[in-house]
């Protein structure tokens, strides 16, 4: 069992103008141990991570690192002391080869050059150490996402990382590729490093961690140990309030099929389709789950069938009727509405008001335009009663959505395209990057279109998103849809397996 | 809807107003003249009642190369073709006013329509290009201009010169064909690109095609999605504020040159000083219009201050920029802060 404490924050102030990010946060991490800093989006778990590895400074506080203090000023300074964090997005040189990645910045030279020989080996010997089983000569660019990450954490072992940061490291990974990164964690700590795991899903923090520290609002609401807290306290603890964590879904019987895709294929220059031949069927009163590794052509096959690309081959049908050669304004018409998976970049603009962000997409009909002009007071109206219906939290409809947290921003989304009460909902991502509560909130809205019979294509990586709402489950792999299964046959297992390209009797 | 920008609100202008006029002090006191005078007779210059109808009669070409390059701002686009446009769009008018036979005032009218048409037409074939080929407008729109300088010259230098007066020019439009003065040096143009500032911001404010274009300046993808199409819409943009930087050049061939004269329309640099009134708001209308006007008293107020003191007019294309300078420091600083 661990026993000296490794690192320790305390007292960690710091301010964004009026914004406190963190305030007051002490934590304190032993030896080889599994630590979990969770919390909702804005509670403060970046700004404190940026902090322990160096890349932000605090206002007020003190960092101590086996009973000594330190001071950070940069990355390399922290790197420099052991620290070594994996970002959720990847800093690897796309075009390089693995051993090129991990030894870039400390290679092992030979007079002025490098020595390549001592560097591949050194790496294959680091990675055969730690069970990370990568191919040194790879070129990133053609690995896979759960290699890519076995490369980060390889990068940060060459440099002898006492102290690992793992920044939402799962949320790319099959469960396959999950289970394994958790061997790899539980063999590091067993060597006696440390690792702090963000983190927001609560079975991944209870079957890895050792204990956990829960941030809320920027401060530190609970210190739990694993083995004697359950996910309702930790949620609670998230969120200041108990939330519902089983979903009520009603059987719906399905009626006429409302969206249609037929043979899809969507060409790649000089490549793979990027969606080849992809058929579905979503069916009133359904959901349809799309699970998949991301990048395997969901967000493609998803936009082909809003009309924002143009596949090369195939149909798209909506309630029956063609509208593969249709635009997007036309798609509308007949009868989508389309939450996107960017909410930022996509779904949204920014700079612009609540009330002009809730009126795109109505914008040329009425009651909001007659004859080409725009009824500013309906425009407002309507944002009105949209905020007050779906409890968006903005202080007035002439307010910029830029401020608001990804929940919110991401409940100003959903309530406009549930609004369009369009007979087909294309949900990409639904609850990507949002809190519990608003998590919450739209899987509710989701099951309540499907209660009104009207027929919902969900587009998740997350796959206890897709059990838990899905009617049927269909598995993208390449670009293909590889299978297609009632939710009573569909487990995390099976998925898996499915998600990494295996065929299910090969199991 | 959307208020001003912040950009635009008073006290960051005013700032970079009074900061940009201490520099240019500082310049025109090393130029040995006293600085109080030469703004003086800059604002004496430019905004007494005397000087007011030179100010709004240099305003009227400026103001409209302003909204010229507010309109595809707005929508996140950019015309940088305004030179070559205007230079079309003052042939045509020209051409239209000195060779169509009828009534003046019918001669006049058809030919700033078709000053309009031919430089609207013309922009459009950028947003075409993009459209079709990829070509993006940034620089179709400036590379297009050199050929439509060039051979608007062209014309004027051979086939269709005034051959009795030996300058690189077109024959007189006939009196009856010219713009109505109300006022010398003012004439029915002022009135044309005042209602033309209507219209734009009128279309900014209240109609669903104003709407779509701040919605694709904030973010073209979101625009996309939420179904416009944003290939069609370039090109309706692009032609209309073709047609505006057209109706720029015929009014001033019409209105005050009354031929096309080589090089004439181009020494102001109206296009320039227009798009940079733009930039400085975004393309948003009320505060491109305001900057127009600003800019043209500022230049205006320069002739009669290299008139009055030893400064040169040059000094306040330099305050000009000065004040543009010190508004983008601010934005940048802005931007990253938040």
């Amino acid at each position: 069992m661990p026993t000296a404490t490794e690192i320790e924050a305390v007292g960690i102030v710091k301010r964004y103008g009026a914004l406190v990010a963190n305030d007051e946060v002490s934590l304190a991490i032993e030896r080889g141990e599994i630590h979990a800093v969770m919390g909702e989006n804005g509670a403060g778990k970046s700004t404190l991570m940026s902090i322990l590895y160096g890349l932000t400074q605090p206002d007020e506080g003190r960092i101590l690192l086996r009973g000594r203090e330190v001071r950070f000023r940069s990355a390399l300074d922290a790197i420099g002391q052991g620290m070594g964090m994996v970002h959720q997005a990847f800093k690897l040189f796309n075009s390089l080869t693995v051993w090129e990645n991990i030894v870039y910045g400390a290679e092992p030279r030979r007079g002025l050059l490098i020595d390549r020989r001592e560097a591949r080996r050194r790496v294959a010997e680091l990675a055969g150490r730690h069970h990370l089983a990568v191919e040194p000569d790879a070129v990133v660019a053609k690995l896979s996402v759960g290699v890519r990450q076995r490369v980060e954490i390889l990068k940060a072992l060459y440099r002898d990382a006492r102290i690992l940061i793992l920044d939402e490291p799962t949320a790319v990974l099959t469960p396959q590729e999950r289970d394994g990164l958790f061997a790899v964690m539980r063999h590091l700590a067993a060597e006696g490093r440390t690792i702090l795991f963000v983190t927001h899903k609560l079975n991944e923090a209870m079957a890895i961690t050792d204990r956990l520290t829960v941030l809320r609002g920027g401060k530190v609401v609970a210190r739990l140990r694993t083995s004697q807290t359950t996910p309702r306290e930790i949620v609670r603890a998230m969120t200041g309030r108990s939330v519902n964590l089983s979903l009520d879904k009603a059987p719906v019987r399905p009626g006429a099929a409302l969206l249609e895709a037929r043979g899809l294929t969507l060409a790649s220059p000089g490549g793979k389709p990027l969606v080849e031949d992809a058929a579905l069927c979503v069916r009133a009163g359904e959901i349809v789950g799309i699970a998949g590794v991301a990048g395997n052509g969901q967000s493609e096959l998803v936009e082909v069938l809003v009309g924002l690309r143009r596949p090369d081959r195939g149909a798209v049908l909506v309630g029956g009727a063609d509208v593969t050669h249709a635009d997007v304004a036309a798609r509308r018409r007949a009868g989508i509405a389309f939450i996107p998976e960017d909410r930022a970049s996509v779904g949204s603009a920014l700079t612009v008001s609540a009330a002009d962000n809730l009126a795109m997409g109505f914008q040329r009909q009425p009651p909001l335009a007659r004859r080409g002009m725009l009824n500013a007071g309906a425009v407002a109206a309507r944002a009105r009663r949209l905020i007050a219906k779906f409890d968006i939290r903005i202080a007035s409809e002439r307010a910029p959505v830029g401020s608001l947290s990804g929940g919110n921003l991401q409940k100003v989304v959903v309530a406009r395209e549930l609004s369009h009460e369009a007979p087909v909902l294309v949900a990409e991502q639904p609850t990507r990057g949002v809190d519990v509560g608003a998590t919450e909130f739209i899987h509710g809205q989701l099951l309540g279109e499907r209660a009104k019979g009207r027929a919902v294509l969900l587009v998740s990586a997350e796959l206890s998103e897709i059990l838990a709402l899905s009617d049927r489950v269909l598995v993208m792999y390449e670009g293909r849809i590889v299978a297609d299964l009632p939710r009573d046959e569909a487990d995390e297992d099976s998925l898996g397996l499915l998600m990494a390209g295996r065929a299910l009797e090969a199991a | 809807m959307s208020a001003l920008p912040s950009r635009l609100q008073p006290p960051s202008v005013v700032v970079a107003i009074v900061f940009a006029a201490l520099v240019g002090g500082a310049l025109v006191l090393a130029a040995g003249v006293n600085p109080l005078n030469a703004y003086h007779q800059i604002l004496v210059g430019s905004l007494s009642w005397g000087s007011l109808p030179d100010t709004l009669n240099w305003a009227t070409p400026l103001v409209g190369m302003t909204l010229a390059a507010a309109l595809p701002l707005r929508g996140g686009m950019i015309n940088l073709g305004g030179d070559g446009q205007m230079v079309i769009g003052g042939l045509a008018g020209a051409l239209t006013a000195i060779y169509l036979p009828g009534p003046g005032p019918l001669v006049a009218t058809v030919a700033l329509i078709a000053a309009a048409l031919a430089a609207g037409l013309y922009a459009a074939l950028a947003a075409w290009g993009e459209n079709r080929h990829g070509v993006p407008m940034l620089i179709s729109t400036l590379l297009l201009s050199y050929p439509a300088v060039g051979i608007t010259s062209y014309l004027v230098r051979f086939p269709l010169r005034d051959v009795t007066t030996g300058l690189p020019q077109t024959a007189l439009v006939p009196p009856s064909a010219r713009l109505m003065v109300i006022s010398d040096p003012l004439n029915i143009g002022l009135v044309l690109i005042a209602a033309i500032a209507m219209l734009v911001l009128y279309v900014d404010r209240r109609t669903v095609a104003g709407f779509e274009l701040r919605v694709r300046g904030a973010n073209a993808r979101f625009a996309r999605y939420g179904g416009v199409r944003l290939d069609r819409q370039a090109t309706r943009v692009m032609f209309a504020s073709g047609a505006i930087a057209g109706l720029v050049g015929a009014i001033i061939v019409l209105g005050s040159q009354f031929r096309f004269i080589d090089g004439a329309l181009l020494t102001p640099a109206y296009t320039w000083s227009g798009l940079m009134a733009a930039l400085l708001v975004n393309g948003e209308p009320a505060g491109a219009i305001f900057a127009g006007l600003f800019f043209a008293a500022l230049q205006t107020g320069g002739f009669a201050m290299q008139r009055e003191t030893s400064a040169p007019r040059v000094l306040t294309i330099v305050l000009q920029s000065i004040v543009i300078l010190f508004l983008a420091v601010r934005n940048g600083v802005g931007r990253r802060a938040s």
